[in-house]
């Protein structure tokens, strides 16, 4: 059975001295809040995932959501989890007060967030989409509709889903067919949705469902889509759920990992049409899911910390108790003393607490946002649109390899089912794929945040960055990371010209742009916390020895994970020629 | 130096604690006499006398000490400990609850479960669990302490003490006893047991616990439980043996279905012989078990019954 | 009825203990802390008899380092009403603790009090005691149920070998044990209002409370190691050598 404990001190140095919360607050006047307060609802946090999901973890994985006469019925026990859950206010933390939300920072929500992962990431889904769902009525849904809808999903005795996909329309949108009529001065939903995660469950009573739907006289194209609330019940006169509406899910998906996580296809309209709401305006409902799209996305890449540092513990715990041969004394060697191990779990922790920087840097900045002048709020949102990609494909991607390595560590008993860390390679595949996959992410990142912006900013970015080289002076002995950051700094410059030079060729090397900037923006956030803890060493504050391995954890990042900007700009010096060159039957050439 | 053990007993008989706190009391040396306080306790004051190196018998026996409520012993003791140096009691859930007061109305510290005596004022005990033990010297002139009978070997009843009896009558008048229920069970008590066989969340529910009953009869075996049982509910509370439980030390423990959590090895590492049974052979428990069996349980418990 | 309950500071029960090199003590410098569990049990059940409508108030109280206020915060995310910090950096002996506690007690005036049995850190499991000592008022100690029944209070307390049921006159001193309640979690919403009820400070000299050094600690040291032994083959192996090696059966 796989452990877990909330890495508290290294959450609580990267808020209290990496991001200098404290300041923030004082700062901007918010007298409720700060580190300390933090740590309180973090340690409840932890207190929670530990009595109900981190065992849960396993059942989900063998004991998968059913579909029963028409029902999806959840993993058991995990209706009850979800019940304490809602109790304990869980899913209210960082929605607004206006509608029974707690009003604690987003920064307060990642951090929650990356623990509901760890713990549980197939029942962490189920929240995690609600959350999309609820600020895309928040921001655009009716003052009627939020009246109805939103306070209870706040709270999280309704669920929230997000229906986009069908068979014929992932990636691509603009293709998606299902119908929004109006009849009777009504909206009907008609049509068949895919991949719609905690679609269907008993854990709620009931589950708000956002659609993307076309009108009968809409533009072809994304243009032409519109968004709409189709609740699983209708609201009777007192806004409490009544009739069932004409909806249902007709089929569970067998996937290769989150087994606890319902992927159901959902049919609406199989009969008189299912009763949706319209959000905002006919027509703009891809602009509306977009405008959630990035918060989402931030929480998948907070899924990726969250399954590595899991993945990492029981790694951890494993190397540090198995045995293998002894020493001339005799005595028992344990696995943590080999090199090429330790190569391995530092390759975990330090990727670990790089992801977990950008993440809580990225979740941040809503905060940033949500305090800032209105005037300054497009340049903060700026911001959250160059991160969140990175976020979300660099973190990803990277927890495939570290989540693979925490199986390597295991050797052969990792790949028994029994170690536990089998269920995290699974469940950890789909995630640099959902929520756009990322050669998705890729492109956003190159060419809508890069070169739309004529490089704005990414040179913000890399003006922090350098910012930072220079701060490193002040570090005594710094002088190779230093050198490193500069240099991957100078990667992130060459790739930057290299592609305002060769915008067309942006779609064959994005991927590796992605990667560049993840790596750069890693080791930027690493060195950062080096000069962190340096100071705290230097002024005799904090935990010795947490501080001191963290050097060692940058240092590490620095010279393992930071070298490969270094390949990623030699790739993208190379461009397309190969990539574009093959016909497509000479790639059936070694066949045909 | 003189020293007054206070006896564990039930008005009936003598509980075989007092003995190893005797023997506690007799490693620091000098005068030692026994309490019984009790009602119609004679024949255990009789019993008391036996011990070896008890010099005196105190006998307080009246109604008010039936039940050796805290509120009416304190009194008394604290007026026996008149000239005395130690106080010394069993750590059972008596002698816990009545030395403490006592401590404090004679303005002196209990030091609490001491496992060795060093001196006259320094003991051992543990703490943190088990995973700690400090070493203790008392400042005080009396010193009162509870003893971990698990840690002191029974004194010999080949001795001929006297008995006085003791006049005063303590009615604090503000608690009363109202009744009890005695866990019924035809094997011995987990703490006083020589033999115990525990089962841990391995065990699967509590219907499985009938296997250990069945080797516990063949060995007049008390069933213990480690706490991740306990907390999924498949027997109760009482049954717990950990930090948080009880502290045994029988002459044999076998553990099955139970990984080894350190709040467990607190409560049993001093048996004198562990068994562990486990079919996960990384289970920590094997580290500290002499005799580790690596299998399924359900097949092992049943096939150990037959053979004994 | 006022109930005000103890509240704790310790190691957290899930870090394994290291104890300091130079055998001073156990570290526990940037150690994880937590409420101790016995008081956790101790809150659940003042808040349960608030909600039940027998108690009114309930006060938590704790007594040492400044950062106890994170577990007196915790007590009133709980739902205690109100709490009060005894702020000293010296460590306490139990007597001590009983000295002080006996003094908030005059000041505050409760109907009961309730302590964990024992903190799982110097597992003394005698400061509920000794407070029933030096105020006068009766104890029902390692208490698996408390009910209480006007001015009186059944208590039904964990004894070796089973369960005593004792009737004592209010106002009383209880100490828990482990199946007296389960705590709960503190909700969301709970954590938030807990920051704005009121947590007064108060220093032992404003108590006016003499308190001194009753013992010594002399040393801390590692529990000896036991030993693991064999692996035996069978159930067969396994008997032969309890008989014949071990000699237990």
């Amino acid at each position: 059975m796989s452990v877990y404990q909330h890495p508290y001190k290294d959450v609580d140095f990267v808020i209290r001295h990496l991001l200098e919360f404290d300041a923030f607050c004082k700062e901007n006047n918010l007298a409720d809040v700060d580190t300390d307060f933090a740590n309180v609802i973090l340690s409840e946090a932890d207190k929670f995932a530990a009595k109900y999901l981190v065992e849960q973890n396993q059942q989900g994985d063998l004991h998968p959501a059913k579909l029963v006469d028409g029902k999806v019925v959840e993993t058991p026990g995990f209706g009850d989890s979800y019940n304490a859950f809602v109790e304990q206010g869980w899913p209210s933390l960082s929605a607004s007060e206006s509608f029974g939300g707690q009003g604690l920072p987003n920064l307060f929500s990642v951090a929650a967030n990356e623990i509901w992962q760890s713990a549980n990431l197939a029942f962490a889904l189920c929240p995690l989409l609600g959350q999309g769902a609820i600020s895309a009525l928040e921001k655009h849904g009716s003052e009627t509709l939020k009246a109805q809808y939103l306070e209870k999903m706040i709270s999280g005795q309704w669920t929230g889903t997000m229906n986009l996909t069908e068979a014929a329309a992932g990636t691509d949108l603009a293709a998606i067919k299902t119908r929004a009529v109006q009849k009777d001065g009504q909206y009907k939903i008609f049509g068949q949705k895919i991949f719609i995660t905690w679609g269907d469950h008993q854990m709620a009573d009931n589950i708000i469902h956002l659609v993307l739907a076309r009108l009968p006289d809409a533009p072809a194209g994304v243009k032409g889509i519109s968004l709409f609330i189709v609740p699983k019940f209708l609201l009777d006169e007192a806004g409490n759920p009544a009739a069932e509406n004409d909806l249902r899910c007709i089929s569970l998906e067998h996937k290769l990992g989150i087994h606890g996580s319902p992927t159901c296809v959902m049919s609406y309209g199989d009969n008189e049409g299912a009763i949706g709401y319209l959000v905002g305006e006919e027509h703009c409902g891809l602009r509306y899911m977009f405008s959630m799209m990035n918060h989402a996305r931030q929480g998948v890449g907070v899924q990726g910390l969250g399954i590595t540092e899991r993945a990492f513990q029981g790694a951890l715990e494993y190397a540090s108790q198995r045995v293998q041969g002894s020493d001339k004394a005799g005595n028992d060697i344990r696995i943590i003393a080999f090199g090429d191990v330790r190569r391995m779990l530092l390759m975990m922790k330090s990727g670990a607490e790089a992801m977990r920087a950008l993440c809580y840097v990225a979740g941040f900045e809503y905060d940033k946002k949500s305090v800032a002048a209105d005037e300054d709020k497009a340049a903060v949102d700026a911001t959250i649109a160059f991160l969140t990609p990175i976020v979300k494909g660099w973190c990803t991607e990277l927890a495939q390899e570290l989540v693979s390595l925490a199986m390597q560590v295991y050797g052969g008993a990792g790949y028994i089912e029994e170690a536990g860390v089998a269920q995290h390679v699974r469940d950890a595949r789909i995630l640099p794929i959902y929520e756009g996959t990322t050669g998705i992410q890729a492109l956003d990142l190159t060419i809508r945040k890069t070169l739309l912006d004529n490089g704005a900013q990414a040179t913000l970015f890399i003006e922090q960055i350098q910012q930072c080289v220079d701060d490193l002076n002040m570090l005594e002995g710094a002088g190779d990371l230093q050198s490193a950051l500069s240099s991957a700094l100078d990667d992130g410059r060459a790739a930057l010209a290299w592609l305002a030079e060769n915008p067309k060729q942006a779609d064959s090397v994005a991927a590796h742009n992605l990667q560049l900037w993840g790596y750069l923006l890693g080791g930027w956030l690493m060195a950062k916390s080096s000069i962190a803890a340096q100071q705290q060493l230097d002024k005799g504050e904090g935990d010795s020895e947490y501080l001191k391995a963290k050097l060692v954890t940058c240092q590490f990042y620095t010279e393992h994970l930071l070298v490969r900007t270094k390949a990623s700009i030699a790739s993208i010096k190379a461009g397309s020629e190969a990539i574009m060159s093959l016909s497509e039957e000479q790639f059936f050439s070694h066949v045909n | 130096m003189s020293i007054l053990v206070i006896a564990e007993h039930d008005n009936e008989s003598l509980k075989s604690a007092t003995l190893n706190t005797v023997t506690a009391a007799l490693a620091i040396g000098g005068d030692v006499s026994v309490l019984v306080a009790g009602s119609q306790c004679q024949s255990v004051a009789e019993a008391a006398a036996k011990i070896s190196g008890v010099s005196k018998v105190l006998v307080a026996d009246n109604a008010v000490y039936e039940r050796q409520l805290a509120e009416n012993m304190l009194p008394l003791i604290v007026e026996l400990a008149a000239g005395k140096t130690h106080l010394l009691a069993p750590a059972t859930t008596s002698g816990k609850n009545i030395m403490p007061g006592v401590a404090a109305l004679l303005d002196v510290a209990q030091i609490s479960e001491i496992i060795s005596v060093e001196s006259a004022d320094v003991f051992e005990r543990p703490i943190y669990a088990g995973n700690a033990i400090a070493k203790v010297q008392s400042l005080d002139a009396v010193k009162v302490l509870t003893v971990r009978t698990t840690a002191f070997d029974e004194a010999e009843l080949t001795g001929a003490a006297s008995i006085e009896v003791v006049a005063s009558v303590c009615d604090a008048g503000n608690s009363r006893f109202v009744g009890e229920e005695v866990a019924v069970s035809e094997r011995p008590e987990l703490t006083s047991a020589k033999v115990i066989i525990s089962g841990g969340r391995g065990m699967g529910n509590g219907e499985n616990f009938a296997l250990l009953e069945a080797v516990a009869d063949k060995l007049g075996a008390a069933v213990g439980a480690s706490r991740a049982a306990v907390d999924a509910g498949f027997v109760s509370n009482d049954m717990q043996v950990g930090q948080t439980g009880k502290i045994v030390a029988p002459d044999l423990y076998i553990a099955v279905g139970i990984s080894g959590a350190i709040q467990h090895l607190a409560g049993m590492k001093d048996s004198k012989v562990i068994v562990a049974i486990n079919k996960d052979e990384e289970a920590p428990i094997f580290s500290i078990a002499d005799y580790g069996l690596v299998a399924d349980l359900f097949e092992a418990v049943p096939e150990l019954e037959a053979k004994l | 009825m006022k109930v005000l309950v103890t509240v704790k500071r310790v190691i957290d029960y899930n870090v394994k203990v290291r104890v300091k090199s130079d055998n001073s003590g156990v570290d526990l410098s940037n150690v994880k802390m937590a409420m101790n569990p016995f008081c956790e049990i101790a809150v659940e059940e003042a808040i349960r008899l608030k909600e039940a409508g027998i108690a009114t108030e309930v006060v938590v109280v704790s007594l040492g380092v400044k950062a106890c206020q994170e577990q007196l915060r915790t007590a009133l995310a709980l739902g205690a009403d109100r709490a009060i910090h005894v702020e000293t950096d010296q460590e306490l002996e139990s007597l001590n603790v009983a000295k002080l506690l006996a003094k908030v007690i005059e000041e505050e005036q409760p109907g009961m009090v309730i302590l964990g049995k024992q903190a799982i850190d110097t597992d003394n499991n005698q400061t509920g005691q000794m407070l029933a000592a030096l105020t006068g008022m009766p104890q029902g100690t390692f208490a698996s149920k408390i009910v209480v029944d006007g001015d009186k209070a059944l208590v039904t307390r964990e004894v070796d070998g089973g369960l005593q049921t004792v009737e004592l006159n209010m106002p009383i001193i209880a100490t828990t044990d482990l199946r007296l309640n389960e705590p709960r979690y503190a909700s969301l919403p709970n954590i938030m209002k807990a920051k704005r009820k009121p947590l007064v400070v108060k220093t032992i000299e404003e108590l006016g409370v003499s308190i001194k050094d009753h013992t010594k600690l002399l040393s801390v040291t590692p529990p000896p190691e036991r030993q693991g032994g064999i692996k035996v083959a069978d159930v067969a192996e396994l008997v032969d050598k309890l008989k014949n090696e071990a000699k237990v059966i």
